[in-house]
């Protein structure tokens, strides 16, 4: 662990603390029953409640709902498919200047998933329409993990219908690392 | 159908939750990767994936949620409401290799004329742990 007093990387990254990874979005699509029923089919989810209105209405939900997990899917923006694979996945041409492209700048270009936690105020029916916004919540002093060394960059991403009522967020970490920093002796040692 | 409701005063602590095995092949990675908007190459392209040093194209963070939640709900049952999932990521979902859900319940409280339910959940394969974490539900009491 190295003080981020003494470290001009970690230093760099403290402005970005507090604000947005990117701007904010409305959702390309209300929540609607065509993507509910694609996601319960690829995921062969048979809850009737996402689908059977009917019978929905006869549980506490009172009709259809999505499925809570969904909630990340109705922002995701609607990808330019030409090039994607030479944007590493990027669903669109643009360069945030957010503490991800910071640490790629800087050499940690390797990335890692570790956390997800999504919290569900309630669940959402067809026709509502979701702003989407987001804001990096910490940065860690830099740490040697079984990937190497590199910052765990934690942001929070904020769901609210278009009345203002927040329905939902998720909190999104990732380890940004610097494969050239992997101590290969050391894989398989678990993690 | 999932539609069985189980009875929230028949929850205690301790409880497993019944096995799942997901036969995970490329057709439910893609699958969840497209139903969820997620068109990044690693999740569709077994090359580009390879090339970008996993050992194949692997399951998203969304298909991932969106099992654990299906896992929790059907043996909770359509009454449930999911309130979080707290999920530590781990190794990929790929397919040919079996992923495994376990669970057990960790609480169940009152609050509100709900019974409360946390639960741990765990979808591993031969690779180790791919998601560990926990789903705190509710459900109506009588």
């Amino acid at each position: 662990m190295t003080d981020a007093a003494t470290d001009p990387v970690r230093e760099g990254l403290e402005r970005y603390v507090g604000r947005p990874m990117g701007p904010p979005s409305l959702a390309p699509d209300p929540v609607n029953v065509p993507m509910i029923r694609h996601w319960v089919a690829a995921l062969d989810d048979r809850n009737p409640v996402y689908l059977d209105e009917a019978f929905a209405k006869t549980t506490r939900h009172g009709g259809i709902v999505a499925p809570p997990a969904m909630l990340q899917a109705w922002g995701m923006p609607t990808p330019k498919i030409e090039g994607i694979a030479e944007r590493g996945g990027a669903p669109a041409d643009y360069r945030e200047d957010n503490p991800i492209s910071a640490l790629d700048a800087a050499g940690y270009v390797g990335t890692l998933a570790t956390n997800s936690e999504l919290e569900f105020v309630r669940y959402l029916r067809p026709g509502e329409q979701l702003h989407v916004s987001n804001a990096v919540d910490s940065i860690s002093n830099r740490k040697t993990t079984g990937m190497g060394k590199g910052y765990f960059v934690t942001w929070i991403t904020t769901y609210e219908t278009s009345d203002g009522e927040l329905v939902g967020k998720q909190l999104f970490r990732v380890f940004k690392f610097d494969p050239s920093t992997l101590d290969l002796s050391k894989l398989g040692g678990g993690k | 159908m999932s539609a069985a409701q189980k009875a929230p005063e028949k929850i205690s602590v301790g409880d497993a939750l019944p096995v799942f095995d997901l036969n995970v092949t490329t057709t439910v990675i893609v699958a969840g990767a497209i139903a969820s908007r997620d068109f990044m190459p690693v999740h569709h392209d077994p090359d580009y994936a390879r090339a970008k040093g996993s050992p194949h194209m692997f399951m998203n963070i969304l298909t991932t949620n969106g099992y654990l939640a299906r896992y929790v709900t059907d043996w909770a049952g359509p009454e449930a409401v999911v309130k979080n999932m707290k999920v530590r990521l781990g190794g990929p979902a790929i397919p040919g290799k079996v992923l495994r859900f376990t669970g057990e319940v960790l609480s169940v409280e009152e609050q509100g004329g709900e019974r409360v339910v946390e639960v741990s959940v765990r979808a591993a394969n031969e690779l180790g742990d791919h998601a560990t974490g926990t789903v705190l539900f509710s459900l109506p009491l009588p």
